[in-house]
């Protein structure tokens, strides 16, 4: 069983009652060895799924195989999953050595083996020295190892990560998520998910990624193409931090409106789209502050955050707002004019109905 | 699934063994209650709704019932009030209130039947210590078991006595497990005490109040053991409440199915009472914002 | 201003709750003059202290003895308090943890049945106890009085415990299951050890309820199994003079008042919060 190599295989699961659907539909075939990142809002069903595969909640309807295993069949307790959570559960009256050592033990190993790779995987995630220690004495970083460390030490067929960094400071994430690149990739026999709300981890972390909205999973893809060629609004929302800016526009005569205010030549990779209405989006990262050309538009800065080393800028136009991701801390007080100017060859567009028309590319 | 099984374990066991103690006294008593059940002729006859017909017109029921009201209502409000100071002091404030919590809480590990006895003898006309007290003031003695007023102030005195301190627990727990960070930021607000009591404290605490002064309620309303050995619901029946006239009328002149209708009848109102008074609490304690 | 409430709050407070012990403690080494004579209150000054009360109860005198009472009443509580505990705070799991239902009855109304049961005075359950007990021959029997006092007992083990447990994040037994407990494996070995501070007050209401029953112990058995409130309350039927009661209400309050400082302990350490949210 430790070790073999099975797909782990959703049919039509759903998951509703009277009041609310929380999983509908969801079919999947997720391979070992592979990292599978589900991304999408609060309350987009990520928890939900998982908790569903580990049999903390009942499906209404479809099946859940493990190779040939019907899982949903199989008792909570003998699935042998392993789950990571956002807040840092672990046994709080153990010791970070004893927390670790307990899946094993659990597992039928013996008291010596299990203390040689309990102290292997603590080894790994680099707290030996905390060894003797109680949860409570370490730091939120240092909690979340242990949890961790007691996902991974019994080398389990799934296991599932539910925004582990979520409850971490800046700093201890960015380090956290590229020693989970390192760690996940060595347990190259496990399926591995992943739930993100941030597109960045997604990119960094994921060999696949699974974009879920309402309770469906509405678009997968490898990463990068999904980024790239988001197939619909809601996809260019959810893999966008911040969220792609969109705008009502048309396309006549060899060149694109956007509401009468700003208009420029139709780009190249625009070029075989026929004339008429279509909904403009634009990268917060892919917009320009200043300029004074026919792509130009004046506004007035209605908030100004600085999230990391970065600046956002939401400028409100006369036909909507827009999104602006600077480089460096900058001061900017509410009302005050910019310019700011639409770089056409960064434009996707999208129909009326919010499908993608077509994208940049790289 | 197999996690029914183990659903089934947990509540199950309990379960019945409260329903296989209950069911019977219960079943029995509502039986009973239409049966003739008395000193002269014991079994299972049958009588209807006799029984249920002569309570509705018994006068010292009702107003027993009534009696019970206003009393449980005096004594736990006092307690509240008096246990709620009592946890305030005890949670923060001066030294040595480690010492005062011990102090505070030994009344409740007291047993009430013999602490009764205690309070008698602290309320004996002639060589009590209450009116020996009194003397030193030059006050005269006080007829504190032929009086009306002066017998209710004693089953109520034992009742605070012995009680405040289940109150006073229960809150001061609740106190000490109150979030740190709203008093920080009432303190950096310069709020007064009296103001971050009523804003603060008061609403947080409201679901534990609520809590204790149900079930002191229920406890409250089936006061025997001081009335039993304090006043024997005397003088006349001024301090007799529903649990005693129960005893009265179903035990010691045994009649049993007159009782067992009174008890039914206590039950049905007691829980009625208790579920509306839960709602009105719990609506009227919702924390209206900070 | 506040300062002077407070201050004689705390003194006036403490100087009631004094009262009844002292002068139970003082009465109970009265000879009969310091009694019989009007009320008196500083031993030495106002009388010679004697042990006569204390003879009378514990056996020397021949007036009565208390410690088979005593040894009774510890058997039967820490019984009743053993049996309401294991499966009140299995029953508090499983209410906190599953949703049951029967019909539209839901988990707060099974809980109310429970606390309910506390609602029903002992005087109308006497006597259909007295005739199960008979039936079932446990009258005067340590095991039928230990029956009837969980009935009263475990209802208010579950109302503290279900409040205690739902303050437990669920992912701890979650956790224990995805790592081959059972659902019942993870409560013995996650839950359980977490819950000390619940239960010991679960523990503490239930042995000072369970001691304190007069009613039952007094209805439903006799000479056996005569509990130490019995004890007392049939001495204060005969002609017991009051330094004698005195020493018999000191004895039989004596044992529980250590379980005060328990319960302090446990506050000041903080191990009670959220034992009774």
């Amino acid at each position: 069983m430790k070790g073999s190599t099975v797909n782990l295989n959703l049919h039509n699961v759903s998951v509703e009652d009277e009041r609310e659907v929380i999983l509908k539909d969801i079919t999947f075939d997720f391979k070992p060895g592979k990292i599978y990142v589900l991304i999408g809002r609060t309350g987009s069903g990520k928890t939900s799924l998982m908790r569903t595969i580990a049999g903390l909640i009942e499906p209404t309807d479809g099946e859940i195989y493990l190779g040939e295993e019907r899982l949903d069949e199989v008792p909570i307790w003998q699935r042998g999953i392993a789950m990571v959570y956002q807040q840092f559960i672990n046994y709080p009256q153990r010791t970070v050595l004893n927390n670790v050592e307990f899946p094993l033990l659990r597992s039928g190993i013996s008291k010596a083996d299990a203390k040689v790779q309990a102290l292997a995987m603590l080894e790994k995630v680099g707290l030996t020295e905390f060894k003797d220690r109680k949860p409570s004495q370490l730091s939120g970083g240092q909690q979340q190892r242990v949890a961790i460390a007691r996902a991974l030490v019994r080398n389990t067929r799934v296991i599932l990560l539910d925004e582990p960094l979520m409850n971490l400071d800046y700093k201890l994430r960015e380090q956290l998520r590229e020693e989970f690149r390192i760690l996940f990739k060595t347990t190259s026999n496990s399926v591995t998910i992943y739930a993100t709300t941030e597109p960045s981890e997604s990119l960094f972390l994921g060999d696949e990624l699974l974009v879920m909205r309402q309770g469906r999973i509405i678009q997968h893809g490898k990463p990068n193409y999904v980024f790239e060629n988001p197939s619909t609004i809601d996809v260019a929302q959810i893999v966008n931090d911040p969220p792609m800016s969109i705008l009502d526009g048309e396309i006549k005569g060899g060149r694109v409106n956007i509401d009468g205010s700003i208009n420029f030549e139709v780009p190249n990779h625009l070029k075989s789209q026929p004339d008429g209405k279509y909904k403009i989006g634009m990268r917060a990262s892919e917009v320009i502050l200043g300029g004074n050309m026919s792509n130009s538009e004046e506004g007035s800065v209605s908030l100004a955050e600085v999230s990391g080393s970065e600046t956002l800028l939401y400028v409100k136009l006369r036909i909507g707002e827009v999104v602006l991701q600077l480089e460096g801390i900058h001061d900017y007080h509410i009302g005050q004019r910019v310019v700011i100017s639409i770089a056409p060859e960064r434009i996707f567009l999208f129909n009326m109905d919010s499908t993608l028309c077509a994208a940049p590319g790289n | 699934m197999t996690s029914k099984f183990y659903k089934r374990l947990f509540l199950l066991p309990g379960l019945l063994l409260l329903i296989a103690i209950i069911i019977f006294p219960l079943l029995f008593t509502i039986r009973v209650s239409m049966a003739n059940w008395n000193v002269s002729q014991s079994g299972l006859d049958w009588a209807g709704g006799a029984n249920w017909a002569r309570m509705f017109h018994d006068a010292n029921f009702w107003s027993s019932l009534f009696r019970l009201l206003y009393f449980s209502f005096i004594t736990t409000t006092l307690q509240y009030i008096l246990g709620f100071a009592a946890a305030m002091y005890a949670w923060k404030g001066f030294a040595s209130r480690r010492f005062f919590r011990v102090l505070w809480l030994v009344p409740l590990m007291t047993t009430p039947s013999v602490m009764a006895i205690v309070w008698r003898s602290i309320f004996r006309e002639d060589i009590g210590a209450a009116n020996g007290f009194l003397r030193l003031f030059g006050v005269d003695p006080i007829a504190w078991s032929t009086q009306i007023f002066p017998a209710g102030v004693t089953i109520t005195i034992a009742e605070v006595w012995q009680w405040t301190p289940f109150m006073f627990l229960i809150l001061l727990a609740g106190l000490l497990s109150l979030p740190k960070e709203q008093f920080l930021s009432a303190d950096i607000d310069g709020a007064t005490p009296w103001r971050t009591f009523w804003s603060i404290t008061f609403p947080l605490m409201a679901p534990i109040s609520i809590g204790a002064i149900i079930i002191r309620l229920i406890e409250a309303s089936k006061i025997f053991d001081s009335i039993f050995n304090l006043t024997s619901a005397g003088p006349g029946n001024a301090t007799e409440t529903p649990a005693y006239y129960l005893y009265t009328r179903g035990l010691r002149e045994f009649q049993i199915s007159y009782g067992a209708t009174m008890g039914l009848m206590y039950l049905i109102l007691a829980i009625l009472t208790l579920t509306i008074l839960g709602q009105i609490l719990a609506r009227v304690s919702k924390p209206r914002g900070l | 201003m506040s300062r002077i409430f407070k201050y004689s709050f705390i003194f006036i407070w403490s100087a009631f709750v004094l009262t009844p012990l002292s002068w139970a403690l003082v009465t109970s080494f009265k000879p009969p003059a310091a009694v019989n004579n009007g009320a008196t209150f500083i031993p030495w000054l106002q009388f010679q202290p004697t042990l006569d009360g204390w003879k009378d109860i514990t056996g020397i005198s021949g007036y009565a003895n208390l410690f088979p009472p005593l040894i009774n009443s510890a058997t039967v509580t820490f019984f009743a308090t053993l049996v309401s505990l294991t499966f009140g705070c299995m029953a508090a799991y499983g209410l906190s943890r599953f949703s049951y239902g029967w019909k539209h009855y839901k988990n707060p109304d099974i809980i109310f049945f429970f606390i309910s049961q506390r609602i029903m005075p002992p005087a109308v359950l006497a006597v259909p106890f007295f005739i199960l007990l008979k039936t079932l021959h446990l009258l005067d029997t340590k095991l039928g009085l230990v029956l009837v006092l969980t009935s009263g007992l475990m209802p208010i083990v579950v109302w503290l415990l279900v409040d205690f447990f739902n303050q437990l994040p669920k992912e701890i037994d979650e956790m224990a299951m995805l790592e081959g407990c059972n659902p019942f494996e993870a409560f013995v070995r996650t839950i359980l050890p977490l819950s000390k501070p619940g239960l010991t007050v679960a523990g503490m209401f239930s042995i000072i309820f369970g001691w304190n029953d007069l009613f039952f112990a007094l209805v439903l058995t006799f000479t056996n199994v005569q509990t130490l409130p019995v004890a007392v309350v049939a001495l204060n039927g005969t002609v017991t003079p009051f330094w004698t009661l005195c020493a018999s209400a000191i004895f039989s309050i004596l044992p529980l008042i250590g379980l005060a400082f328990v319960v302090e302990r446990f506050l000041s350490k903080g191990g009670f919060a959220g034992a009774v949210r």
